[in-house]
């Protein structure tokens, strides 16, 4: 099922890239319906995609030859329609409908839910334009999800324009309240990487040139709060084909990659794959940091770090000039993520150099952090000890009596205990706004795009 | 030449001439107090908890704390008084250094603690010299310049002298000739020996019971000179007088004795200086102060200060060989086209005179240049003739 989605936006996408359409006007909005028969025994699921706005602008669906289709549903059966009040919502939004696809599939099962759900999660974070409806009626339950971007980001050379889903979706510390906490993320460009066709492929029909794009983005951005330290515990790799859509399935490749990067040259204690129980709803592949023990107790009562996560895009590049047909664009689209496995391995020493380049510019900043917290942390019990000297020793009781009034204080034992606390929270929190950040006041969290589950 | 019986008044006529002008245009006594018991320990100790209490309010209000140092090193925050020389300006510009910014809080954190050592001198009436606080933490200041540097600019910020904050610098400078005093722990100098020089005392303001019949008092810039004059036994020949050097830029103790000594004798000081810009610069030091420690310059200068020599028109005037002539590098000239538009130069007219000649003739010349007409030219021809027909500027 997952296969069929795929080429449909790989059509829509295909279609605009050949229309030159320019990458900021691609918006408008797909839904993905999937709904079971009624009846006493589910078997088959059928599944209706929709395509409306100006991202598909030009699309002629009587026009669309039946190879094409063929093309895009070699497997699929046909089905019904889906239900018109369902596509009279969509069009009240996008206007009329330009693209309306059907399709059945044989292996009925909920699990598909979760499936579809992340993979339109996966396309919507690199096409954030486009608003993405998706409903799923299995049996007597029904599963919606809207994919509405909230905040975007423009990253992308000048061969290809990419409009990101930068939304950060990480809740800010309560200590945030009266600063300004960054909504969003900056994506960092990164080299382009060519790759050499395996053999394999070329045999298949694979030629011309092809590269990799990567994209980092780290999330909550803290650049606000430059004394405040990080520390990653997850990285998350997203690998997409040359139109933007999503490869499918998890990739040996990326799998295996933490047991050939450098961690100690990247500045990580080490790397490690998740389970495949969490890469169910994360897409991609997924890894764990593993952090450094804390002995240090005057590291221990430091503010703990902000825990963040790096999205790693692997956006698969791809130039052909005796490719210009649309079927066959998609044919090499369908080449490419079949050989992609094949690909990745043989030029592997270049794209896991190409991965460890990222993860160190990205963890540059995160060890500046930690070295500024450490000569701020010893210089603070400078700070301290040298205003406590002066104040225990001193004979001049209103100079005394001004300090622990001050702060509140009843001895010079607690006032120690309060200036530490307070020295603390006034530096590490030192909030400098950035122009580039998304911030607004934090009184209340904005809305997230959590799905709503509907239980009928 | 004979420098003793009745040449004597006709050796220092010029000087005494000199020394009553002086004494006409220059108040002495009203600075001289000034300066001398100003600040109380208790006074002290006030300002620095002063600091401390800032710090304090600041954290309570959940606000990083930070200091602010006048900067000494802008010339926009100088002005030039003709009486005292370079000095800072009231409401001159701060650099901030702030508690929560990584590249200034370990400048914070060297502040304090040396407020610290500052207040523990005062409190227990003890001394300490730069180099104490530099050994007592070198992790923490990580050079001995840091150390000097946050003495001056604490000293600057809470505008008392140094010596009021009993931190001592180890002095450098050299004196000798018809002077004797007391230390301030009792130890009696007499400078009046021939072959040796006393080193200018660490604790000026602890100076007693200074005695001198000094005509004169001699600045030499370098310490290669002095050393020359002292084998030439300048100080016998050319007695009563005082000669003395901060060998080369001159330290603060150097520059607190020369001031200590105008503020007591009320004696012409001149100065024997290379006729290079770095000698001029150096002798202007003594004379108007340095931009660094303008805010200490009431008690650190002596406007009164003539040029003896090397003068660059006494290289023409007494032909000195063009083969120990010097030309002037590029840097020489920029410091020299500097040292014009400096703001005291208006108010001397025959250095200006002096100086274009330099610029004019494109060359230098040290001090020793003078043994190239004879070796004993500089002790027993140029000096003498200087002093007695009053050759300063």
């Amino acid at each position: 099922m997952l296969r069929e989605i795929q080429q449909v936006l790989r059509f829509v996408q295909l279609l605009g890239k050949r229309r030159q359409q320019s990458g900021l006007n691609v918006k408008g909005g797909l839904l993905v319906l999937v709904w079971t028969e009624t009846g006493p025994s589910v078997q088959s699921l059928n599944c209706a995609v929709a395509a409306a706005g100006p991202w598909c602008i030009g699309i002629n669906m009587k026009a669309l030859q039946p190879d094409l289709k063929e093309c895009m549903f070699p497997c699929a059966c046909p089905c019904l329609p889906p239900d018109p009040e369902e596509l009279c919502a969509f069009t009240d939004l996008y206007g009329s409908l330009r693209l309306l696809l059907t399709f059945q599939m044989k292996d009925a099962s909920p699990e598909w839910c979760a499936r579809i759900e992340t993979f339109l999660h996966t396309y919507s974070l690199a096409n954030a334009k486009i608003k993405i409806h998706f409903k799923f009626k299995f049996s007597q339950q029904t599963f919606q999800r809207d994919f509405s971007v909230k905040i975007k980001n423009k990253a992308g050379g000048n061969q290809r324009s990419l409009i990101l889903d930068v939304t950060c979706r990480t809740q800010p510390p309560e200590c945030v309240k009266k600063g300004c906490w960054c909504q969003g993320g900056h994506p960092v460009l990164g080299d382009r990487l060519p790759l050499s066709i395996p053999p394999a492929a070329m045999d298949q029909g694979l030629f011309g040139e092809l590269s990799i794009q990567a994209v980092t983005l780290l999330s909550p951005c803290v650049l606000q709060y430059p004394n405040l330290p990080t520390q990653l515990t997850h990285i998350q790799v997203l690998v997409y084909g040359p139109s933007n859509v999503p490869v499918t399935g998890p990739s040996t490749f990326f799998q295996n990659l933490p047991a050939h990067l450098d961690c100690q040259e990247v500045g990580l204690h080490g790397l490690h794959c998740s389970s495949f129980k969490d890469l169910v709803h994360s897409g991609g592949t997924v890894y764990t940091v593993e952090q450094e023990n804390c002995e240090d107790p005057e590291q221990e009562s430091s503010p703990a770090p902000i825990r963040q996560s790096l999205l790693l895009y692997i956006f698969l590049q791809h130039s052909d000039p005796f490719t210009y047909q649309l079927s066959d664009m998609m044919a090499t689209e369908v080449l490419i993520e079949r050989h992609l496995e094949d690909i990745l391995n043989n030029n592997k020493q270049a794209v896991t150099k190409a991965v460890q380049t990222e993860l160190k510019n990205t963890l540059k900043a995160q060890n500046q952090r930690k070295k500024n917290q450490q000569k701020m942390r010893s210089a603070a019990e400078v700070i301290l000890g040298s205003s406590l000297s002066i104040v225990s020793s001193s004979s001049n009781m209103d100079f005394r009596n001004a300090c622990l009034h001050s702060m509140k204080m009843s001895d010079t034992y607690d006032l120690s205990a309060s200036l530490r606390e307070s020295l603390r929270r006034v530096t590490s929190w030192k909030f400098t706004p950035k122009n580039i950040c998304y911030s607004a006041q934090v009184e209340e969290y904005p809305e997230s795009d959590e799905p709503t589950r509907t239980e009928i | 030449m004979s420098l003793m019986g009745s040449s004597v008044a006709e050796l220092f006529s010029a000087i005494d001439k000199l020394r009553a002008e002086l004494l006409n245009n220059v108040e002495v006594l009203t600075d001289c107090q000034r300066v001398e018991g100003e600040i109380s320990h208790g006074e002290i100790l006030s300002l620095i908890e002063n600091v401390i209490l800032g710090i304090v309010t600041s954290l309570s209000k959940d606000e990083a704390p930070f200091l602010a140092l006048p900067d000494r090193s802008n010339w926009a925050n100088i002005s030039f008084d003709s009486a005292i020389g370079l000095r800072m300006t009231l409401g001159s510009s701060v650099t901030t250094i702030r508690s929560d910014c990584p590249s200034s809080v370990t400048k914070f954190a060297q502040i304090l603690k040396i407020f610290v050592v500052i207040y523990k001198l005062v409190q227990s009436n003890s001394y300490a010299t730069k180099r104490d606080i530099y050994y007592n933490n070198t992790q923490l200041f990580g050079s001995q310049k840091t150390v000097d540097s946050i003495v001056d600019d604490i000293s600057c910020m809470l505008k008392v002298p140094r010596r009021s904050l009993h931190v001592l610098a180890t002095s450098k400078g050299l004196i000798s000739g018809d002077l004797c005093y007391m230390e301030e722990d009792g130890t009696r100098i007499d400078c009046r020996s021939c072959s040796a020089a006393a080193a200018v005392s660490s604790n000026i303001a602890g100076i007693r019971n200074i005695v001198s019949h000094a005509k004169f008092i001699m600045i030499v810039e370098k310490d290669a000179t002095f050393q020359r004059l002292l084998d030439d036994d300048f100080c016998t020949k050319l007695s009563p007088c005082i000669m003395i050097t901060g060998k080369g830029v001159p330290d603060v103790n150097s520059r607190l004795m020369v001031r200590k000594l105008w503020d007591t004798l009320h004696i012409p000081i001149l100065a024997l200086v290379d006729a290079d810009p770095h000698g001029i610069e150096i002798m202007c030091i003594y004379k108007y102060g340095s931009v660094s420690m303008s805010f200490e310059a009431h008690s650190l200068t002596v406007p009164s200060v003539m040029w003896l020599g090397l003068l660059p028109s006494d290289l023409q005037r007494l032909r000195v060989p063009e083969d120990v002539l010097i030309p002037l590098t590029k840097r020489d000239e920029s410091k020299l086209s500097s040292l014009l538009k400096r703001p005291y130069l208006a108010s001397q007219p025959e250095w200006q005179k002096e100086m274009e000649l330099m610029q004019q003739s494109k060359v230098k010349a040290e001090i020793q240049s003078l043994a190239a007409i004879a070796p004993d030219f500089l002790t027993n021809i140029y000096l003498p003739n200087k002093l007695r027909y009053g050759g300063w500027v």
